[in-house]
Formats: structure tokens, C-alpha cells, sequence
């Protein structure tokens, strides 16, 4: 089946270790797994089981102390610190818990940023970071500043801004954390709707009503995948 | 340019902070370009005076104090034998003064007559008729040359003067030439007298016991003056007897003018450090609050850097930030220091010397400039590297 489709992410044994002063800690011992283009993939676990640390690492933000990382067949381990900007520019898109939006800029700008940094010209930047809002419903609001807009509007726009280089995977680390359950849903559905039209989706939650959206949740423990499959209720 | 517009909105969201951290650079800039706007329209002033003033003679004179004083006074034998014995001097003039009433009609006034030649020592143009001739020289006429000023209090209703006589003491003598106002202020009065007379003239009239006390001697070749300075001293005291205590002085024109931007080399010198300690006060201050910046925004960093930003881009960021603070702090300073500086210009120098001096603006405009690019590179420079180094995902936690 690996043949068929292309792969988004191949990761392999990979491991990361914090060293704490003489301690080490081992936040991933050697995980293995593939994700196929258009996929739509939930990583759950209890806490401290390495959930982030997996995503940082597949967001090209942290590095694998050990193993392969081949991401839309580009091996990104052994780049450096430029080249994964490069990557994570356009090839990843990444939603935060605490959404992270630039506070003093308005929902238009903030998601045409990624587009400034990959040298689109103003014109061009202003009109896609439009479409993209609209995409995510928020049309009408992208002279907003963050701080006018609520908790779930405001993971729209993060969302948004995570789309607008086209990125290969679109990456979410518990974006329905600091959401009221209604929000959740929407955002969800959100998600859901971008997979249907083709996106992959990693996204790390704790709550399995979140996850059961996914089709498919790899289970971590102790920085190793204990289960990989469809959600139990399918 | 997003960079431009996001360091203007970051400044003018933090007013009192940037125009806090630009004070220095307002003061240090408004301080240097100040004293260079005066330091250049007073040295405007000074050498435009001096440039009347003859280049090819110079003044001897004992020195004012030694002991031997009287011994060392200028004989007009020593003149004659000096024109005669040096290489290089064509003419030796008496130098002194004699103050007299000197009247034409009921206009009257103190002034001093002094002794002059064809070739005077004060060059400025003439208003009316001509200067000394060589025949006035040498048949030692009862001419004289008057200043603007003595002009105006002797003919006050005006016209042309030359042909009518004005008393001095005992003798008469005919106006031939009235010098033009000094365009250039006070300065250029201590180097011509009221009223000039031939030489030869004030020497059969005035100097009796052949002492001249002083001499101006005109050289033939300006660029040996020095030499002949030395030569004249030399032979000068090998004439009263070769006394070891016998000290003259020369003055000229390239002395002064020497003595003078001597003077404006320390002030450069003084304004140089001023600008240099200021620069590095400012600078801290920018490095001080540029880093306050960087922490503060260590989590917008992180962002940047999760959604692609490269760390040129960010480096980019805060060094515009840091210009940005810099250059505005910069340009204050330089309204600021042109506005004093423009200030003091008119209601000081011109109404003192009458020279009006150019405001130096290219050079302002380069001393700011200077400051901003040497400030930001250096004190901005750090800061901003910081904030490009910074680990996205220990950035994303700092709280
Ligand atoms: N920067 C770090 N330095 C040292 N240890 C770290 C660091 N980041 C994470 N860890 C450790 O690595 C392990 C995995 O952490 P991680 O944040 O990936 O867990 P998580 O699954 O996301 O947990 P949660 O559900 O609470 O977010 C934990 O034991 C944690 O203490
Ligand atoms: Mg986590």
C-alpha cells in the first residue's frame, strides 16, 4: 500500500533524548511509523508520554536525537537550521494550543506572514491571505486584531495562516485545548472538511471524542508507539 | 516593506521608551552638529577677515617682554640694512602710529595716522580713488588713504573725497583713496589704519630719533617667508650687537591663518569626543533597550521561526528596529543641532564679525548619518543576532 500512495512522512527509530544536567531523559525511544498523503492521523497518550516532542520533531522545529525522517521524500535529519526554516515554511503548517498569533497585527496580516517570509509581493499576499480567511470562515473579520476576536476565531485564523503556503502536512498540537467544547466542535469540523478536500492532518489530542474524528490514532506511551489503527468506534 | 512598518509600529507602540533610549543620540548628535555649524561659520568668519590681508610680508617686532626692550627696538638703519644685507626682501616699511586730531572743516575726530606703502598691508578694495603710488613713496608725499569709517565721520554729507585736504597737527595732507566698508566685520580694521600715509612721509615727519620700533618687510618670494623671517631675526640682533637676550617675533599671513585652524583643530578635536562618547552612551542605551526588545518578544520570535522565518529575516527585523530607533534619534539631533547652531549663527557670529556663514549641511547630514549607521551596527547588531539565534521551540515556551 506504501507503494501506492505517496508518503508524507516516513520516520524511522526515532529517538530524543533531553539531557538534564547528568540525567538523561528520553522523551522518544525509537519510534516508527508512516503517514500517506491525505491521511488524517490523531497521536494520543497521557501526559509526558512524548506527544510534542514527536510533533516538534515532525514539525521540523526540534531535531531527532537518532533515526530517519523522511518528509514528502526529503530527508530533513541532517539539515540545518536554514534549510528546516525552509521546510517548515513550505512544506508544514503548524497550529499551537495557544494559537500564537502576532498580538499588534490584524487576522489579514498575521496569516499573510508566511507569505511575506517566503517573498511573495505585497499585492498577491494580501488577496491569498483574503481567500485563505474566507476559506476558514472568517471573511469578514481579517481587519481584526487577535484580541477581537474569540478563543475559537481566533485558532481559525492560526489555521489560516497554516494553510496559506499550501503545506504538505498541516500539523496541530491539541488546537482544542483552550476551547470550550461547542468551539471544538467547530473547529473539528474545520479539520475535517480540509481532509476531505485533500489536506494531511497530524493532530495530538487527549480527548478520544477529538481523536475519533482521525482516521487512524497512534497510541504513544513512554516515548513508544503502543497501538497504531482506526479509531476504536470504526 | 513589512519590516519598516512593523519597527514603526513596535516604536510608536513603546513612545516613551524609544524617545527615552533616542536622548542620547538627540543630545550627542545636537551637541556635534551645534559646535560644527559655529565651529565652520566662525572659522568662515575668521578666514574670510584674513583674506584681505597681504600674503607676501611679514611684521618684525622685539619681543614685548625682555629685558633688554629698548635695546631691542627697530632702528630705520636696520631697515635700510636689512633691505640691503637679506635675500629676498624688496622693501622694508616703518611700522607705528601717531594719534592726532585730525580735522577737514568742523568735522573732526581722534585718529591714528599710520605709515603704509604702494603695496599695503591691508588689501581690501577701494571705495574711492587710488592707493599710495611709487612716486608717493619715494618723493614722500602729502597724501593719505582713509578708511570707511574715518570717511564717513570727516565727509558726512558724502561724494567723492579725493582732491580735498584733511589737518592733522601741523600738516595737510591731500585724500587720494578711501578703502571700501569691511564686508567682513571688526576683523579686518586691526590690519589697516584710519589714516595712511606714505611711509617715506611719516618718517620725515614723525620718526625723529630714527627709532621705528617695528617693521614690515615685503619679500619677493612668498614661499622662502619663513627663511627670511629667520634671516631678518638673525641679522637683526648681529645689528644690536649680537645680544644674547635680544628676542624679536614675526608675524604673517600663513602664521595666522595657521594659529588659527590650530584653533579649530582642537575644537575638532573636543567635538570628535564629545561625538564619541556620546555615541557609545547612546549606543548603550539602543543595545540596552533593543535586548529589553528582544526578550520581551522572545515568544513572537519563536513564532516567526515555527511559521519559516529565516534567521536572516529575523536579524533583519530588529537591525531596522535598531536603525529605525537610531535614525529617528539621529535626526532629531540634527534638527535640533542645525536649529541652535543656525541660532547662534545670526544673532551672534554675523551681528559680531558680519560674516554670514553657510550652514554646513552636507557635512551635517554625513555627521548624522554616520552616527546612525555606526551606532545601529554597532550596538544593534548584537541584539538582533540574539534574537536570530534563538531555538524556536525553547522560544515558543519562554513565557
Ligand atoms: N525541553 C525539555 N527538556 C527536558 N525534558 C523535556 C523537555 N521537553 C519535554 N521533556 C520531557 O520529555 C517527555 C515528553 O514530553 P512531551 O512534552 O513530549 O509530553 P506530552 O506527551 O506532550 O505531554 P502533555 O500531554 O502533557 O503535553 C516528558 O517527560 C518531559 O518531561
Ligand atoms: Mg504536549
Amino acid at each position: 500500500m506504501n507503494n501506492q500512495t505517496p508518503l508524507a512522512i516516513d520516520v524511522r527509530n526515532v529517538t530524543k533524548t533531553y539531557a538534564m544536567g547528568s540525567l538523561e531523559v528520553q522523551a522518544l525511544s525509537g519510534v516508527t511509523f508512516t503517514i500517506a498523503k491525505g491521511e488524517y492521523v490523531a497521536v494520543m497518550g497521557p501526559s509526558g508520554s512524548g506527544k510534542s516532542t514527536l510533533m516538534n520533531v515532525l514539525g521540523c522545529l526540534d531535531r531527532a536525537t537518532a533515526g530517519s525522517y523522511l518528509l514528502d521524500g526529503v530527508d530533513v535529519s541532517e539539515l540545518d537550521d536554514n534549510r528546516l526554516a525552509e521546510i517548515r515554511l513550505r512544506k508544514l503548517g503548524f497550529v499551537f494550543q495557544g494559537f500564537n498569533l502576532l498580538a499588534r497585527t490584524d487576522a489579514l496580516k498575521n496569516v499573510a506572514l508566511p507569505l511575506f517570509y517566503a517573498g511573495v509581493p505585497g499585492r498577491e499576499r494580501t488577496a491569498a491571505a483574503q481567500r485563505q480567511l474566507a476559506e476558514v470562515g472568517l471573511g469578514d473579520r481579517a481587519r481584526h486584531k487577535p484580541n477581537e476576536l474569540s478563543g475559537g476565531q481566533q485558532q481559525r485564523v492560526a489555521i489560516a495562516r497554516a494553510l496559506v503556503n499550501d503545506p504538505a502536512v498541516l500539523l496541530a498540537d491539541e488546537p482544542t485545548g483552550n476551547l470550550d467544547s461547542k468551539t471544538s466542535e467547530e473547529i473539528m469540523a474545520l479539520f475535517a472538511t480540509l481532509n476531505a478536500r485533500g489536506r494531511t492532518i497530524i493532530l495530538v489530542s487527549h480527548d478520544e471524542g477529538v481523536a475519533n474524528h482521525a482516521q487512524r490514532i497512534i497510541r504513544l506511551r513512554d516515548g513508544l508507539v503502543v497501538s497504531d489503527g482506526p479509531p476504536a468506534g470504526r | 516593506m513589512i519590516y519598516l512598518e512593523e519597527a514603526l509600529r513596535v516604536l510608536f507602540a513603546n513612545k516613551v521608551r524609544s524617545l527615552l533610549t533616542m536622548t542620547g543620540l538627540i543630545i550627542g548628535v545636537g551637541a556635534v552638529i551645534a559646535i560644527q555649524v559655529l565651529g565652520s561659520s566662525m572659522a568662515g568668519a575668521v578666514n574670510g577677515a584674513l583674506g584681505d590681508m597681504a600674503d607676501n610680508s611679514f611684521i618684525v617686532a622685539p619681543n614685548g617682554v625682555q629685558g633688554n626692550f629698548r635695546r631691542a627696538a627697530i632702528k630705520l638703519t636696520d631697515i635700510t640694512a636689512i633691505e640691503q644685507d637679506v635675500p629676498n626682501i624688496e622693501q622694508g616699511i616703518p611700522l607705528g602710529g601717531q594719534n592726532f586730531l585730525v580735522q577737514n572743516g568742523h568735522h573732526q575726530a581722534r585718529y591714528f595716522l599710520t605709515p603704509d606703502s604702494s603695496q599695503p598691508f591691508n588689501d581690501s578694495p577701494l571705495l574711492y580713488g587710488r592707493r599710495f603710488t611709487s612716486n608717493d613713496i619715494a618723493d614722500a608725499t602729502n597724501v593719505a588713504v582713509i578708511s570707511y569709517r574715518s570717511y564717513q565721520k570727516l565727509f558726512p554729507h558724502g561724494g567723492d573725497p579725493t582732491g580735498r585736504s584733511i589737518y592733522a597737527g601741523i600738516h595737510r595732507y591731500v585724500v587720494v583713496g578711501v578703502l571700501a566698508a569691511p564686508k567682513r566685520g571688526f576683523i579686518n580694521a586691526q590690519f589697516g589704519g584710519d589714516i595712511t600715509i606714505p611711509y617715506t612721509t611719516y618718517v620725515n615727519q614723525y620718526v625723529h630719533d630714527g627709532v621705528a620700533g617695528a617693521a614690515r618687510f615685503i619679500v619677493a618670494d612668498a614661499s622662502r617667508m619663513n627663511l627670511t623671517e629667520i634671516a631678518v631675526m638673525k641679522q637683526l640682533k648681529a645689528l644690536h650687537g649680537d645680544q644674547k637676550g635680544l628676542q624679536y617675533q614675526t608675524f604673517d599671513k600663513s602664521q595666522l591663518t595657521k594659529g588659527i585652524n590650530g584653533i579649530f583643530g582642537v575644537m575638532t578635536i573636543v567635538v570628535a569626543l564629545i561625538g564619541a562618547v556620546s555615541l557609545v552612551v547612546a549606543g548603550i542605551g539602543v543595545m540596552n533597550i533593543m535586548l529589553v526588545s528582544v526578550t520581551e518578544r522572545t515568544r513572537e520570535i519563536g513564532v516567526r521561526k515555527a511559521i519559516g522565518a529565516r534567521r536572516g529575516q529575523i536579524l533583519a527585523q530588529f537591525f531596522i528596529e535598531a536603525l529605525l530607533l537610531c535614525g529617528f534619534g539621529c535626526g532629531i539631533g540634527l534638527a535640533i543641532g542645525l536649529s541652535i547652531g543656525w541660532i547662534v549663527n545670526q544673532f551672534a557670529i554675523v551681528k559680531v564679525t558680519g560674516y554670514v556663514a553657510p550652514l554646513p549641511w552636507v557635512e551635517s547630514l554625513l555627521i548624522a548619518g554616520a552616527f546612525t549607521i555606526v551606532v545601529t551596527l554597532a550596538f544593534g547588531t548584537y541584539p538582533a543576532y540574539r534574537a536570530a539565534r534563538l531555538d524556536p521551540i525553547e522560544a515558543l515556551r519562554y513565557e
